[in-house]
């Protein structure tokens, strides 16, 4: 067994035991936490098939960007935890039940000799997948590309929408009126007798 | 020309849909202008299209206007096929058509119906269009079907009037028949040629001979006649052949009009058209051609012999109408399929003009129609008098007239036919000559001379009728007199129709006639040397002795031969008959189905069976449909396991 | 390396539409609220002159471009054009009952545009990747659209189903396809077609599962139908005609892409597959929506019947076949936005048109929209002559060409029970009597728009040969 059959079976365990965890630990924090750790597994897997710039992209964008926001977001929600898995011993049975079995078949489906798969090639050490990656990213794949990058866009519509809103009622400052005020505005003058004590 | 034969079509069609659906927005008199232009537009163009194709002589047009659907290779098309059958055909729709819609402005002028007759007399003078001008079986059928629904609407136009709605009622069943048969025969042409195209389907024709095909019971039959008698099934649904004549007769509940429109002059004639039209069929079977000519030959005598026992003005012209389709018939049969037509035409000419005469009289004697209690007319009605008296006289072939010549060139034929059946067809019809003339004429009399029978009410009102009645009568007796004359040489007995009409050298009785025939005049002057002559004119004489010289004579003969006046009176027990053993039949077995099938079958098996079973299961489904995300997730998973163990291990 | 300049005016309607959407982001930013609908109008102008690019810009002839990602054809440029036609419609149908509603705003108008542009990649796609990614630019956009309404808890609800079962969908159909990929070595659909003869049969079957699986949740086929009924309820009744109409045209054409072009080999398989999910379908969505009294749910489980018929036409794999669904696509469309524009003309501010008891006596008050009405739901339960009719008369024919036809008699069963609750809206509607004597308000645009609807489903189905022949000829060329 050489070193690499060693590292892919330590870092697969490791990828498989961080995702179950990811769903079976009862704090939403220490499940973020566990998916960063499967992110990582994973980039090691890349690595090993000699896919540097995926791993690095999974490292950067995904555990340095997207799971720290999530986390934000989790631990700024109160989110009850026990009720929502109310119903999790009752069904978890047939959950293991289902989920074993969609294991077997993709064994049995992936098992054999691989040959079912279309092999890419293993490049050589001067093989640099950044450029390669840069070079058809932009060419050959460009209308994907900017379709990709419509997506973002209308992501970024459909956040706005859901979340930006005038509460009709909400008390805001306008600074400029503030600075534009003069006395009168806010002072009257009343010019009255004094009164009589009675 | 393609744009004149839609234009042909579209024309009434706009009208009716103007006036039928737009009828709130329009008054009366834009009702029947929009109708009446319609029409007019298309009669004029049927004129142009006349001389185009029959005078100077242009080869015929056969094409395809709009691809309805294609399925299985079988085109469903809508197209035109003109030529020198269809071109007359269409003007004497749209001139009879124009003549009526004319008379009913002033006919129905106080009717509240008034511009939905007008919308419906427009849509069937499109319908009947259609089915002239088609080049295909289901255009045909379109037609066909259209003008049957509008004959059943405009028979029951006044639909709060209970022997009106029996009436509709009756004709669409008795239709339904004719219409079953014919439905197959199409069915069965779709079957052998695989196209509806008149063109590919006659040019193939041949291909039938000595086809057989079992029909239950095991018993082979000749495709070529099988089809041919479904097809004149049809026929003899559309055009009142004996057994299924019994609608036409009560059809004479709507208003007068359309009795003349539909139920003389054009509908009913779509039988004969069409077995002309598909005369390259009918050549192919003589077991057809006999079975049409007996049909015909029944029709023709036993119908005439009905008519003179009916009181009534329109039954006995109704009466009238079913003889003369039964000489038609007979023409076909006989394979003189030229001389069927071309009695058509006359006979729609002149049987409308008797028709629209009886309408005349009906509005001056404020709707009565009893003939007993008519009498003397001629003074008061000079116009409805002549006209009508020249009606009949065509009507009973006097010499020189239209009728005389298509009547008596169909019994020619007939004398010359060879086929079985033809010798009992020959003297059905000859005989039926005397019967015409007897009962026309009995009408004649009844009606215009002898005693004023009216009340003294009616009397004082007694006038002529209107311009706008009187002029088609005008205009429809000029051609009853004269046309007969000018067409006789060409259709009867030239090559008019051209390959309209394939006619088996064998069967040609009109080109063996046409050695003999030296033109109108000398046929007129050889007619009174023979049999038939002599019959109508006895007949007239009868009628006169009978109904003016010696009125008491008529009721002596119904007392003393009361049991033939019964069985007239009872029209051959035919309704009695269809009465008891169809209708009531039907009714038991309905009863039965109803009994058995309905109530336990249907209504406690299938209907509240299947209505528990779906309450039980839509009451699964929605235990199913929880609305909790975790089920349908476990649902889709469910269902992929599902496909997966299927169809990959 | 070598490589090929794209032909950019070939995908010039996608662009045009990117760019208006994106001027129209700017544009809607600085209008007040009372000029709103400047960005309807913008949006209709968007529609008309993208119509008028696509019909010009074609050069009749299968053209592919993008390095294999794109393709122009008669298909695409048929159901493009069917697309721009329904969210054409449904743009004039949402205009009063949004701005009843008080989310008149020009996201509304923007997503319809950017999910219009998803489903004209997916359309016009030629890879895998493509679908995916017009797929989702669709479904992202019908998702934010869902959730729009942001006080209705059951807009709220329907959308985060929608989302979450929708990602399911999406990772099994991403799932699918990395198989084929696997499998085929190219994303490329001419490719895999090429490939698939040689390829490993088990992995094939197993990415071909996978991808039928999450095209069948997308169509709302059962057994994955189930956001559908709860979606279409939830959402405000315009975004639920968005949902219910155009998109069905492109998961026509994903279909057609996927299996037609790329898969069609694996014939053998998938027809299995689609038999099952097609009887499942008519059934559940048959037997089902009789039990409804909710309008809406009720034309759900009617959609999910429909698809199911959708599914008999391309199941037999054939040319005739596909065009025969896709007759079926296009007409469904149009009997759907009609049925939910009548859900908008009755509904009114506060008040959603949307129980079948809303339509009792509708004769009475309005006879014209009755009669509207009569003609959608015959159209839809296929008595002739409506439109509904040609199209349940063409798959059926298809599928007994192909000799299944104890499937084909299926189908008649189904759509014989499913005449059930067409038809008692009818008697609803004409024999019931009306709960409300109110006069129904709305605009002209709606007025005639839907009047014109319901006239071309009884138009077409009149004179069907114009578009069969369409549909046809967009199967030929291939």
């Amino acid at each position: 067994m050489g070193i690499e059959k060693f590292i892919f079976y330590i870092f697969s365990v490791l990828l498989i035991a961080s995702a179950s965890m990811v769903i079976t630990v009862r704090n939403p924090v220490k499940a973020a936490l566990f998916l960063v750790l499967a992110f990582f597994a994973s980039a090691v897997l890349w690595l090993l098939i000699k896919a540097e710039f995926l791993a690095i992209v999974l490292v950067l964008v995904y555990v340095g960007a997207v799971m720290v926001l999530f986390l934000f977001v989790v631990m700024m929600l109160d989110i009850n935890i026990e009720r929502m898995r109310a119903g999790f011993i009752r069904y978890l049975p047939l959950g293991i039940l289902v989920a074993l079995t969609m294991a077997g078949m993709l064994i049995w489906v992936v098992s054999g000799d691989g040959s079912a798969f279309n092999h890419s090639v293993l490049h050589g050490p001067s093989y640099s997948n950044t450029q390669a990656l840069g070079l058809v990213l932009y060419t050959n794949y460009v209308y994907p590309f900017e379709i990709a990058a419509v997506i973002l866009l209308v992501a970024i519509i459909a956040a706005i929408t859901l979340t930006l809103r005038r509460r009709p009622n909400t008390k805001h400052q306008k600074p400029a009126e503030q600075i534009a005020v003069k006395r009168h505005d806010r002072v009257r003058m009343v010019k009255m007798k004094a009164e009589e004590r009675k | 020309m393609q744009t004149i034969y839609l234009l042909i079509v579209l024309a009434p069609l706009l009208g009716a849909v103007l006036a039928g659906v737009f009828g709130r927005q329009l008054d009366r008199t834009a009702a029947h202008w929009v109708t009446s232009l319609g029409v007019g537009i298309s009669c004029l163009l049927s004129l142009y299209v006349f001389k185009h194709i029959v005078i100077d002589g242009a080869a015929s047009f056969n094409g395809t206007v709009y691809t309805w659907m294609i399925s299985d290779g079988v085109h469903f098309e809508i197209g035109f096929l003109i030529d020198k059958l269809s071109a007359m055909m269409m003007v004497v729709v749209s001139f009879v058509s124009l003549m009526v819609h004319i008379y009913t402005i002033g006919y129905m002028r106080d009717d509240p119906g008034y511009k939905r007759f007008f919308s419906y007399i427009s849509l069937f003078t499109f319908a009947m269009l259609m089915l002239v001008m088609s080049n295909n079986f289901m255009q045909l059928f379109f037609g066909w079907e259209a003008v049957g629904l509008i004959s059943y609407l405009l028979i029951g136009f006044w639909y709060k009037k209970e022997t009106a709605i029996y009436a509709n009622l009756k004709a669409f069943l008795v239709n339904r028949v004719g219409d079953f048969g014919f439905l197959l025969g199409i069915a069965a042409v779709l079957m052998y040629f695989g196209t509806l195209d008149y063109a590919q389907v006659f040019s193939n024709a041949s291909i039938l001979n000595d086809q057989t095909i079992d029909i239950i019971g095991g018993q082979s039959w000749s495709v070529a006649t099988l089809i041919c008698i479904l097809l004149f099934i049809g026929a003899m649904g559309k055009s009142a052949q004996v057994p299924l004549h019994v609608w036409l007769p009560d059809s004479m509940e709507g208003p007068t009009p359309i009795s003349a429109l539909i139920h003389a002059a054009t509908m009913v004639t779509a039988g004969i058209f069409m077995v002309a039209r598909m005369s390259p069929l009918f050549e192919l079977s003589e077991t057809a051609l006999t079975f049409v000519m007996v049909i015909g030959a029944t029709t023709a005598l036993f119908m005439g012999l009905l008519g003179l026992v009916q009181n009534d003005i329109k039954r006995v012209i109704a009466y009238s109408t079913l003889s003369q389709l039964g000489y038609m018939t007979v023409a076909l049969g006989a394979s003189a399929y030229a001389a069927g037509i071309f009695h058509l035409m006359t006979h729609a000419f002149f049987k409308a003009l008797l028709f629209l005469a009886a309408g005349s009289v009906i509005i001056a004697m404020h709707h009565e129609q009893d003939m007993r209690k008519m009498g003397g007319l001629r003074k008061y009605m000079p116009i409805t008098w002549f006209t009508s008296l020249m009606g009949s006289l065509a009507l009973i072939g006097t010499p020189g007239f239209s009728g005389f010549f298509s009547k008596d060139s169909i019994i020619e034929a007939v004398g010359q036919s060879s086929l079985p059946g033809s010798t009992y067809a020959y003297v059905a019809v000859v005989l039926s000559v005397f019967v015409t003339a007897l009962y026309t004429f009995r009408m004649y009399f009844l009606v215009f001379h002898g005693k004023e029978r009216m009340d003294e009410h009616t009397r004082a009102h007694l006038r002529e009728s209107p311009l706008v009645v009187t002029l088609p009568l005008i205009g429809l007796a000029i051609p009853s007199v004269v046309i007969g004359y000018f067409f006789v040489g060409s259709m009867a007995f030239g090559h008019f129709f051209g390959d309209a009409i394939f006619v088996l050298p064998q069967h040609d009785v009109l080109a063996k006639l046409s050695h003999e025939y030296h033109g109108p005049g000398a046929m007129m002057l050889h007619s009174i040397l023979t049999l038939p002559f002599w019959l109508a004119l006895s007949g007239v004489v009868t009628a006169w002795y009978l109904y003016i010289k010696r009125t008491d004579i008529p009721e002596t003969l119904c007392r003393r031969w009361s049991f033939v006046y019964h069985i007239m009176l009872d029209k051959f027990g035919f309704d009695r008959f269809n009465e008891i053993f169809f209708a009531g039949g039907g009714r038991v077995l309905g009863k039965i189905l109803w009994k058995v099938g309905d109530v336990f079958l249907i209504d406690m098996l299938v209907v509240n069976g299947s209505a528990y079973t779906m309450g039980w299961f839509s009451g699964m489904m929605r235990r199913i449909q929880t609305g909790y995300l975790y089920t349908y997730a476990f649902a889709m998973i469910i269902g992929l396991m599902a496909l997966l163990a299927i169809f990959v291990l | 390396m070598n490589f090929e300049m794209p032909n950019f005016l070939l995908a010039l309607p996608e662009i045009f539409v990117l760019g208006m959407a994106c001027l129209l982001l700017l544009i809607d930013l600085f209008l007040k609220d009372q000029d709103r609908h400047l960005t309807y109008l913008f949006s209709l102008f968007t529609l008309v002159l993208v119509a008028v690019l696509t019909v010009y810009g074609y050069s009749g002839e299968r053209q592919i471009s993008f390095n294999g990602a794109y393709v122009a054809d008669g298909m695409s440029q048929v159901l493009k054009l069917g697309v721009y036609f329904a969210v054409f419609v449904v743009f004039v149908y949402a205009k009063d009952y949004l701005r009843d509603r008080g989310i008149f705003k020009g996201e509304f108008y923007l997503l319809g545009l950017f999910g219009m542009l998803g489903m004209m990649i997916m359309i016009s796609a030629h890879s895998l990747l493509t679908l995916y990614l017009g797929l989702e630019l669709l479904s992202l956009s019908m998702y934010a659209m869902v959730a729009m309404q942001r006080d209705s808890a059951r807009a709220s609800e329907a959308a985060m189903k929608y989302f979450v079962l929708g990602a399911i969908a999406s990772g099994m159909l991403l799932y699918g396809m990395s198989m084929i990929y696997g499998a085929t070595g190219t994303l490329d659909l001419s490719g895999i077609a090429s490939q698939a003869a040689t390829a490993d049969k088990t992995l094939m079957a197993f990415g071909l599962v996978f991808l039928l699986v999450g095209v069948a949740f997308k169509l709302g086929a059962v057994p994955f139908h189930m956001w559908l009924p709860d979606v279409y309820e939830g959402a405000p009744t315009a975004v639920t005609l968005y949902i219910g109409s155009a998109p069905k045209i492109a998961a026509f054409a994903l279909l057609a892409r996927l299996l037609g072009d790329g898969l069609i080999n694996l014939h053998d398989q998938w027809q299995g597959i689609l038999i099952i999910l097609a009887v499942l379908s008519m059934a559940v969505g048959n037997i089902v929506a009789i039990a409804q009294t909710n309008l809406k749910r009720m034309l759900a489980y009617s959609t999910i019947s429909h698809a199911g018929f959708l599914l008999l036409g391309i199941l037999t794999g054939t040319r005739s076949g596909f065009s025969s669904s896709m007759f079926y696509a296009l007409s469904y469309v149009l009997m759907a936005l009609g049925g939910f524009g009548m859900i908008m003309l009755i509904s009114r501010k506060g008040f959603e048109g949307d129980k079948l008891d809303d339509f009792k006596g509708l004769n009475k008050r309005s006879p014209w929209y009755a009669f509207m009405m009569l003609i959608l739901m015959f159209s839809m339960a296929g008595v002739p002559p409506f439109l509904g009719f040609w199209a349940k008369l063409s798959v059926l024919e298809e599928v007994v060409a192909s000799g299944m036809i104890w499937l084909a008699v299926v189908g008649v069963v189904f759509s014989i029970i499913g005449v059930f609750y067409y038809l008692r809206i009818i008697k609803l509607m004409y024999f019931d009597e009306p709960a409300s004597e109110e006069e129904l308000e709305c605009s002209a645009d709606m007025r005639l728009m839907i009047s014109a609807n319901a006239l071309m489903v009884l138009g077409i189905g009149l004179f069907p040969g114009a578009l069969m022949a369409a549909c046809a000829a967009a199967f030929s060329t291939t």
